[in-house]
């Protein structure tokens, strides 16, 4: 065993790059209608915002200034019908902006999880689940923040800009040259600036993932701590993290409140320049009163959007590298795929042949070597061997979990890559040592056997695999909720239902990887008795360590480091005195020991 | 004065409260004189502000007069600049203290949870999901840290900026200043009025979010049950189906918000045409100068703008308000009290003693699960229990270290009733290992010295390896024991985890033990080497195991046999095999197996 199961995050760097920003906008494609509103929308909500000022402009000079009234009625009339046309519009934007986010939220998330399903258990084997739940949960949030709101902070961040400057222009072009010196001394301090916070707020969110992280070890863990109260120690520890959490989130924090007043303090000058040069002009007739009015409110809208500028910045970088996490999720191939010419299965009732099998994990674990077998249909074969031997390897590259590297699996004498894994893995019946059971009922878990399944055949299942008689004692009986992951239940509870949910799926081919481990004797032998009903015309695969099991195989396979170690019925691996022999001697050695151990035992006392 | 360690550790419980305004307000504990000094400063950053309206009133007014200004103008600018600088500083202070507020509170929240949790009983944790605690330890948290961070400290904000205002337009035209705010009561009512909708439905989409995540988790840990069962279809559609109900929601969310910005617009933007209005007929009738009309005109949109942002303020602050009540939510729930107990253990072990006289046990209003249990069990003796799933034998050894509290009958620990003993005593006295035993993301040293809270010498982390059987399994990882357990390294078998479970427990060094099914996922030959390696563990402490082989327990100086949680047969098992019942059908079929092999041995001898 190596230790290459390690999973390296990758580092996303999170600057622009054409094809994700295509990729981004491919994503939003189907709803151009609501882009083109939504940008139409903003526009007309920024242009407005400064017409406004051209407004209060020409209230002053146009109306208080000329003293006239009718027209300072016309103004205002005019004022007060756009106000309304711009509700209308922010109504637009917000609307249609939330919605877009939320539709390409789901789509994206469709689109993850729907690709999660055909990846391969090699993915799942060196990815974290807690990798794809951030990447399926907060990067889809954070793209479709950027195609809404962040897209809508640039638009109209630079909308503004441009009408300000447009409309500071045709008033007075002096002026307005005078206020666009202060734009790349702005820009450059903006620059600056997002590279301390930056830094600072990757720091916040490092820190961040760690607190999750913890939390999410504190709440699934929580037993052990009890069992070992721990508690205090796993609070100092925590407080550690916390007590850095805060000293980052303080820096970032204040570091972010400098950047306000700094820009304030540099377009004070503006404020400063315009109402120097902008008072001899006036005093020259260069400019109206309202003009000078007017200049002062357009600074205040071109500095609003620089001096979110960082913020957006910094938002916009971890966007995209949110982008180029999800896409690096949708481009994982997976590795087992349907070939372009494979056709279903009909049945798997037929020979089963291994030949030549070669097999690796990507970290090098579990070879199995140039393996041959041939299963008879209907027959019952036991695995048996040492852990890591390549029991589970074999079943794992039957179910097509994942495919030989050398040599063919054939199901009737069809290479089975050549068939669609579906029509495989609809006719096997597998029942694991670690059961996993979905929140819900115990009747909805026996059913994901066979969603079309009726109550009666859902009882009958649960009464074959010894599963009917606990749950007839509990409350709700099938209707007993079975908690996450099935928790609620024990071990033995769950591989029952489990055995049961295999059993209801009717399947060609049956599988049971230490299936009933956790259940007592007398519950084992009633499923004993019901599961050689059930195997009977089916062909059997069973991994166990139990001889009560083993011994009803037609053939025994003794498995050793990727390879047959020996092979025969029970009484003819007895007679080889071999591995198999060895094996169950022994443990029948021990409990022998142990019987007259405790007969000693109890004979010392008095 | 409060100190440091004091502020940090406030208790949140204290802040429980059926008015969240309060909650919040009382969750501000240690911080309320910084954060009012904040908003003060915000404060006055808004009246610096207002002056330089001021300035600009005498400036045009001046201009306009023509008199001979060109000397005032450098001053003019320059107090602007000034100004300006002062605004800025004070914002700074202020964005400085909030920022202490709100991370002071975040941690301080955070600490809370963690530990909280950790300290939540047993029964709780079975029914609550973790993707539901994690949300409510992440981003809800995450909202309040943002309400304090700008929000509240915006209210403060807000109603600073538009008293100053208020009081400045008052003494600049009294008369003005009053027409101006007419439709502060009803944009409050507006915002109100959304307050309510929008908490909910914000509320509801939160929820709805960690519904989704559920989903996505179950079908992540359940991946092999998945793929087995060719079942991708059925599970996109469940998750499709969560996934277009959080759509609807999220759809309903943001109309909420699309409808409440613009009539709040309008209501704003009409007071302020009425205002420009009033303001030019007084200028041009020449009841004020041209001068004041512009300062009104800037004042105004300084008194307006916090109205607007009012509203705004407030339906913003509703998640705020929404996600710290999901946090009561969960700081609501009762602790286990670890500490508590009348009963002080004279010394610092206990001897072993258990007697059980009619104890029985029900999860809250559920019926029984164990029902009439009686027996006693001397120090040092092994206790064994055998039934079938279900039985109830996990929930008997489940009310040992108090993870649950037996609800009749009586139950004691030499002599003393088990509930007056504090649980960290008892849990201290008590080693677990579990049939599912969890390991932590460290490394697997840390793992195993989990449990003990004094410094230990890697010989001693070997030798409680060595006797579990593991040791050499460790040393084969290319970092032996800094290797690091689950997602981010190696992945353990059930039999590995199992015995580095036991390691951890040897360490421990409890005196009474419980062996829950520990060795049901191992291969034969492992389960020799930790049979083992239990027997050492085993010596000189109760212990109570729970098994199916017959061989594992039938050196028990107790067996008792379970059915429906109640006790069917008990004795040891020489008596039990000759009595007619469960145990004699389980030691028969067993002995059958063995019998038989015995038998085929002898032919082939």
């Amino acid at each position: 065993m190596t230790d290459t199961h390690r999973f390296e995050e990758e580092e996303f760097s999170g600057t622009f790059n054409g094809q994700i920003a295509l990729r981004i906008l491919k994503q939003v494609k189907p709803y151009t209608g609501w882009v083109i509103g939504f940008v139409f929308s903003i526009g007309l909500v920024s242009f407005l915002d400064s017409y406004f000022t051209l407004l209060s402009k020409r209230i002053i000079d146009e109306g208080i200034g000329a003293g006239n009234i009718t027209i300072l009625q016309d103004i205002l009339i005019q004022y007060g019908l756009l106000i309304i046309l711009q509700s209308a519009a922010v109504f637009g934007f917000i609307y249609l902006a939330g919605i877009l986010g939320e539709r390409v939220q789901y789509d994206l998330r469709k689109m993850m999880f729907d690709h999660l399903q055909k990846l391969s258990l090699a993915y799942y084997n060196k990815t974290p689940v807690g990798w794809i739940m951030s990447r399926v949960s907060s990067d889809s949030e954070r793209v479709a923040q950027l195609v809404t709101w962040g897209f809508l902070d640039l638009i109209w961040g630079a909308l503004n800009i441009i009408t300000a400057s447009y409309f500071m222009i045709t008033i007075n072009w002096r002026l307005g040259l005078i206020v666009f010196a202060i734009i790349p001394i702005l820009i450059v301090v903006a620059a600056q600036f997002k590279k301390k916070v930056i830094v600072e707020y990757r720091q916040v969110r490092k820190i961040n993932s760690k607190i999750t992280g913890s939390y999410n070890e504190n709440i699934t863990g929580v037993r052990v701590t009890k069992a070992f109260s721990r508690e205090a120690r796993n609070m100092e520890e925590f407080s550690d993290l916390t007590e850095k959490m805060y000293q980052a989130g303080f820096r970032a924090a204040w570091l972010s409140a400098l950047f306000l007043p700094l820009v304030m303090i540099i377009s004070s000058f503006a404020l400063g320049a315009v109402i120097w040069y902008g008072g001899l002009q006036a005093e020259i007739g260069g400019i109206t009163i309202g003009g000078i009015q007017a200049f002062i409110t357009y600074i205040t809208f071109m500095i609003w959007p620089i001096q979110d500028l960082a913020r957006v910045y910094a938002e916009l970088q971890r966007s995209i590298a949110s982008a180029e996490r999800i896409y690096s999720l949708l481009d994982s191939q997976p590795d087992i795929t349907n070939l372009p010419d494979s056709n279903d299965i009909k049945s798997l009732q037929g020979k089963i042949q291994f030949d030549r099998v070669s097999f690796q994990y990507e970290d090098g674990e579990n070879v199995l070597r140039d393996f041959s077998l041939t299963i008879d249909k209907g027959e019952t074969i036991a695995l048996v061997g040492p852990t890591g031997g390549g029991k589970s390897t074999i079943v794992n590259l039957l179910c097509r979990f994942f495919e030989p590297q050398e040599g063919t699996i054939l199901f009737n004498g069809q290479d089975y890559t050549h068939l669609t894994q579906e029509s495989i893995q609809s006719k096997i019946g597998i029942v694991l040592q670690t059961p996993h059971l979905f929140s819900g009922s115990i009747e909805d878990n026996i059913r994901y056997g066979n969603l079309t399944a009726s109550e009666d055949e859902i009882r009958s299942a649960a009464k074959l695999t010894g599963a009917h008689e606990f749950i007839s004692t509990l409350e709700k009986s099938y209707q007993e909720e079975v908690g996450e992951g099935g928790n609620l239940l024990s071990v033995g509870q769950k591989q029952l239902v489990s055995l049961a949910r295999a059993v209801l799926r009717k399947p060609d081919l049956f599988i049971m990887d230490e299936a009933t481990s956790s259940v007592d004797t007398i519950t084992e032998e009633l499923i004993q008795i019901g599961m050689d009903h059930l195997m009977k015309d089916r062909t059997s695969i069973v991994i166990a360590h139990r001889l009560s099991t083993i011994r009803r195989a037609d053939r025994i396979l003794y498995i050793q480091e990727g390879s047959i170690g020996e092979m025969g019925s029970h009484s003819e691996l007895l007679k080889k005195k071999g591995l198999y022999y060895r094996l169950y001697t022994q443990q029948f050695r021990q409990d022998k020991a142990q019987e007259f151990g405790s007969f000693s035992l109890i004979s010392n006392q008095p | 004065m409060r100190t440091e360690q004091e502020i940090r550790n406030f208790d949140i419980r204290n802040t429980i409260t059926d008015n969240k305004v309060v909650s919040l307000w009382r969750l501000m504990s240690g911080y309320r004189g910084i954060y009012l000094t904040a908003t003060l400063c915000l404060g006055i950053a808004a009246a610096f502000r207002s002056s330089t309206y001021l300035i600009l009133g005498r400036f045009i007014d001046a201009l306009v007069e023509k008199n001979n200004i060109s000397g005032y103008i450098p001053w003019i600018a320059i107090s602007f600049f000034v100004l300006s600088a002062l605004q800025g500083l004070f914002t700074y202070i202020s964005g400085r203290l909030a920022a202490r507020t709100s991370e002071g509170i975040t941690r301080r929240l955070r600490n809370f949870l963690f530990d909280h949790i950790q300290r939540l009983s047993f029964s709780y944790h079975d029914k609550t999901k973790t993707g539901e605690l994690i949300q409510r330890t992440t981003s809800d948290v995450d909202a309040v840290r943002q309400f304090f961070a700008d929000r509240a400290i915006g209210l403060g904000r807000i109603v600073l900026l538009f008293i100053v205002n208020l009081i400045v337009l008052l003494t600049l035209q009294a008369r003005l200043a009053l027409l101006s705010i007419i439709v502060v009561p009803l944009t409050v009512g507006l915002s109100l009025l959304f307050y309510k909708k929008v908490s909910a439905t914000y509320d509801d989409y939160q929820d709805q979010e960690a519904v989704l995540s559920n989903t996505l988790q179950e079908n992540l840990t359940g991946v092999r049950v998945v793929k087995a069962f060719a079942r991708q279809e059925y599970e996109s559609g469940k998750y499709d189906l969560e996934n277009q109900k959080k759509f609807a929601k999220g759809k309903k969310f943001f109309t909420m918000h699309a409808l409440f910005w613009p009539l709040s617009d309008i209501l704003t933007g009409a007071q302020m045409l009425f205002g420009y209005y009033l303001g030019a007929m007084m200028a041009i009738q020449g009841d004020i100068s041209i001068g004041t009309y512009l300062a009104y005109a800037g004042m105004m949109i300084w008194i307006i703008w916090p109205i607007r942002n009012l509203g705004r303020l407030i339906v913003e602050m509703s998640t705020g308000m929404v996600s710290y009540g999901r946090i009561l939510d969960v700081i609501k729930e009762q602790r286990e009290p670890l500490a508590a107990g009348e009963y002080t253990p004279p010394g610092p072990h206990v001897d072993g003693l258990i007697r059980f006289e009619g104890v029985s046990f029900a999860y809250d209003d559920h019926p029984v699960v164990l029902e009439d249990i009686s027996f006693t069990c001397q120090p040092g003796q092994l206790i064994a229990l055998l039934g079938g799933p279900g039985s109830g034998k996990t929930t008997l050894v489940n009310l040992l270290p108090r993870f649950y509290d037996y609800t009749a009958g009586c139950l004691t620990l030499d002599g003393v009733d088990l509930n007056t003993y504090p649980r960290s005593y008892l849990r201290d006295q008590i080693g677990v290992v579990e049939q599912e035993p969890f390991l932590f993301s460290r490394s697997i040293k840390e793992n195993i010295t989990y449990g003990v809270n004094w410094e230990v010498s890697d010989e001693e982390v070997f030798e409680a390896s060595k006797a579990a059987a593991i040791h050499d399994v460790i040393l084969g990882f290319k970092q032996g024991y800094d290797t690091l357990v689950g997602e981010k390294g190696v992945t353990l078998s059930g039999g590995q985890k199992q015995r580095v479970a036991i390691a951890r427990t040897l360490l421990k060094n409890p005196r009474i033990l419980i062996l829950d099914d520990a060795t049901s996922s191992v291969d034969t030959e492992t389960e020799a080497e930790i049979h083992h390696a239990l027997d050492k563990l085993m010596e000189g402490r109760t212990t109570f195991i729970i098994a199916h082989r017959i061989q594992s327990l039938m050196r028990a100086d107790l067996i008792l046999v379970l059915d429906d949680g109640r006790i069917i047969q008990k004795g040891v098992h020489l008596d039990l095999i000759k009595q007619p019942g469960k145990y004699q059908e389980i030691f028969d079929i067993q002995t059958k197996i063995n019998s038989a092999l015995q038998l085929e041995l002898d032919q082939i001898a």
